[in-house]
């Protein structure tokens, strides 16, 4: 294994009862890089992405095999879910924030691990909320509700609520398809700075998305990695056919 | 031809909509028309069972207290159109009033000062009893006063050295302890069948796996919610009643009335802990927090105004339920003196009252009562339901 690897999957295999939704893959995931997953529909990259922090436990009926490693240690046997999940964060496609104040969906993870003293928490909130490019627009309404927000704010809201746990990684599952073009462009703005503190993978279905935003990326059919690099190669360069005429749009 | 077909179904749906509004508004005016005469304040505050007690007590002269008397006239209770204006009599400490009612006078004591004497009556045990506002008074120092007016009354009072003892009745005809003794089921029995109905509901949406045994839970609390209460009235009886010797008793009610809410409770919370989007399960474990803490600080509040409704229809039950309760808990007109002593509640006193006594007057009163309670209820349960399905999701 190399070093600057996040994640190291190896021959993989996911089963929803007798669905194979991943099929032997094998990956590599860089630190502090963004990496993009991208493939059609229905094709396993949130199935993928889930697994990195252990989301499809929740799902009855899931069997996996293979190995996915963390900083060289497997999710599935050397460490505890809690604390995987405390490492790595994640961002849904949809916002999902609690139905709370703002200030208490960022207090949430935190609370949940213990954390008690209200100077502490306040610092937290305010880091977080700053981080995520939202301060400016909720300080004066912490105390408000986060379902008033407007859905590209809840979607930040959520990026801080993740940032709160001091994580190592963030996935995000499209976390811009449901927002709009001005909402999504400071989405990306906010991914191009966290990129240096922290490790992303994100799933999208937009090609100019990852071309803009990712470092690597993934290119996914049918449950099967058909070929990573970097974004750049992937783009211009690529090695597959199937690749090549997803990238321009042949199919997809 | 198939006009004349459409122009049958209109008739017969408008006429059938009539007729059920129609049966309704009857039944409700009836109701209402037979006892609303009953209804005023002393039909709370009331017991049922009237007592009359011999009491003594020590007369020395009390001053009237609220010197605005003549222009507003301190009585407070039993006071209709056709009784006289109140006098005041110092060696009671008290003021009484002339009741007409019918043919029959009546003298009612109306108004009684906070230091009056009277509050310290004593009866011929020598146990303090008290005369309060309301009592009727029969006689005075063995003297009956049936033919007298209230100036006679006051001369006879004001001749009496030492001890006065008035005999007097405490009217009845209210419901205060059917009131009491519903208040008392309600909270006994909503706190053995809430938590266990949350709990339960909570297993079965969050922690059992589905397969058969689940599936056997919910056709059980499925089919329980449909049997009627009488039933389990016979089981509570049968049990609680005489195998666990808990005689006829608030407990043995309050047992029978939590195996019939809790079916209700389960299925409903069910629907509200179900109604908890997952994403926000999701977004708890993605932030590493535990199933308890996830359960604890998100679903349950987020489930929190489906459970609500779900205790408030319940009492509604425990106001509406009889049969299960006439063989459980008794029809005593007593306030409860602990969980092992019978009592009737609302909807119990108006059977008895109406089967026993042939008092259709009172059981329509209460039927007013309990139909007013039952409205109240549900509009509260509709009010949270709509506050928060705007405010959730
Ligand atoms: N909870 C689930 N149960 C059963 N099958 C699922 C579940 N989630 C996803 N799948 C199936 O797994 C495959 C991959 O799905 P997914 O990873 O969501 O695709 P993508 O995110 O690339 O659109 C699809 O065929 C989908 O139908
Ligand atoms: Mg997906």
């Amino acid at each position: 294994m190399v070093d600057n690897n996040k994640f190291y999957i190896k021959d993989l295999n996911l089963y929803y009862d007798t669905l194979r939704a991943l099929k032997d893959v094998n990956l590599q995931i860089k630190s502090n890089k963004v990496t993009a997953f991208i493939g059609p529909s229905g094709c396993g990259k949130s199935t993928l992405i889930r697994c990195l922090n252990r989301m499809n436990d929740l799902i009855e009926g899931v069997k996996i095999n293979g190995l996915v490693a963390i900083d060289n240690t497997d999710i599935y046997g050397d460490i505890d879910v809690i604390t995987l999940r405390t490492k790595v964060g994640m961002v849904f496609q949809k916002p999902n924030p609690f139905p709370m104040s703002c200030y208490d969906n960022i207090a949430y993870g935190p609370r949940c691990q213990g954390v008690k003293s209200k100077t502490d928490i306040d610092a937290i909130v305010e880091k977080s909320l700053k981080q995520a490019a939202l301060w400016d627009e909720v300080k004066d309404r912490l105390n408000k509700s986060a379902l008033g927000l407007s859905g590209g704010q809840q979607q930040r809201l959520c990026i801080a609520r993740a940032i709160a746990m001091e994580p190592e990684v963030i996935l995000m599952d499209e976390p811009t398809s449901a927002l709009d073009p001005i909402a999504t462009a400071k989405i990306e703005e906010l991914i191009e700075n966290l990129k240096k503190s922290y490790t992303i993978v994100i799933v999208t279905h937009s090609m100019q998305q990852a071309a803009r935003i990712s470092d690597n990326t993934a290119f996914f059919l049918s449950g099967e990695i058909i070929e990573s690099d970097t974004t750049s190669n992937i783009f211009t360069n690529p090695i597959n056919k199937k690749t090549e005429d997803y990238i321009t749009g042949r199919f997809g | 031809m198939r006009k004349a077909k459409d122009y049958l179904a209109k008739i017969l749906i408008y006429l059938s909509s009539f007729i059920t509004v129609g049966v309704l508004l009857a039944i409700i005016a009836y109701i209402f028309i037979n006892g609303i005469g009953l209804i005023n304040w002393s039909f709370f505050t009331n017991e049922y069972n009237d007592k009359t007690y011999y009491l003594q007590f020590e007369a020395n002269k009390l001053q009237l207290s609220d010197n605005s008397y003549k222009d507003n006239i301190p009585y407070t209770r039993n006071v209709i159109n056709n009784d006289s204006e109140p006098l005041y009599i110092e060696e009671l400490g008290g003021a009484i009033i002339e009741s007409k009612k019918g043919s029959d006078i009546e003298f009612i004591i109306s108004y009684v000062e906070k230091s009056s004497s009277m509050l310290e009556a004593k009866d011929r045990r020598g146990e303090i009893v008290g005369i309060k506002e309301g009592y009727i008074i029969r006689s005075i120092n063995g003297e009956n006063i049936e033919d007298k007016n209230l100036e006679e009354i006051s001369n006879i009072v004001g001749d009496i050295q030492g001890n006065i003892e008035l005999k007097v009745t405490n009217p009845g005809n209210g419901v205060f302890t059917n009131i009491i003794t519903t208040l008392y089921m309600i909270l006994l029995s909503l706190s053995i069948a809430t938590p266990i109905g949350i709990l339960a509901a909570i297993y079965l949406v969050e922690y059992a796996r589905p397969g058969k045994l689940v599936s056997t839970i919910r056709f059980a609390t499925e089919s329980l919610a449909g049997i009627p209460s009488i039933i389990y009235g016979l089981f509570g009886m049968a049990f609680f009643v005489v195998f666990l010797k808990f005689s006829l008793s608030l407990l043995a009610g309050a047992l029978t009335i939590s195996i019939i809410l809790l079916p209700v409770i389960i299925r409903s919370t069910e629907e509200a802990l179900k109604a908890v989007p997952d994403s926000y399960r999701e977004a708890s474990y993605g932030l590493g927090a535990t199933k308890l803490q996830t359960i604890s600080k998100i679903i349950i509040p987020s489930a929190m105004p489906g459970i609500l409704v779900a205790v408030i229809l319940s009492i509604g039950r425990i106001i509406g339920e009889s049969a299960a309760l006439l063989l459980t808990a008794g029809t005593v007109s007593k306030i409860p003196e602990n969980l092992f002593s019978s009592g009737g509640t609302l909807t119990v006193q108006a059977y008895y009252v109406a089967k026993e006594e042939a008092n259709i007057e009172m059981a329509c009163a209460i039927g007013i009562v309990v139909i007013l309670l039952i409205i109240i209820l549900n509009l509260i349960a509709k009010l949270i339901s709509k506050i928060f399905n705007k405010a959730n999701y």
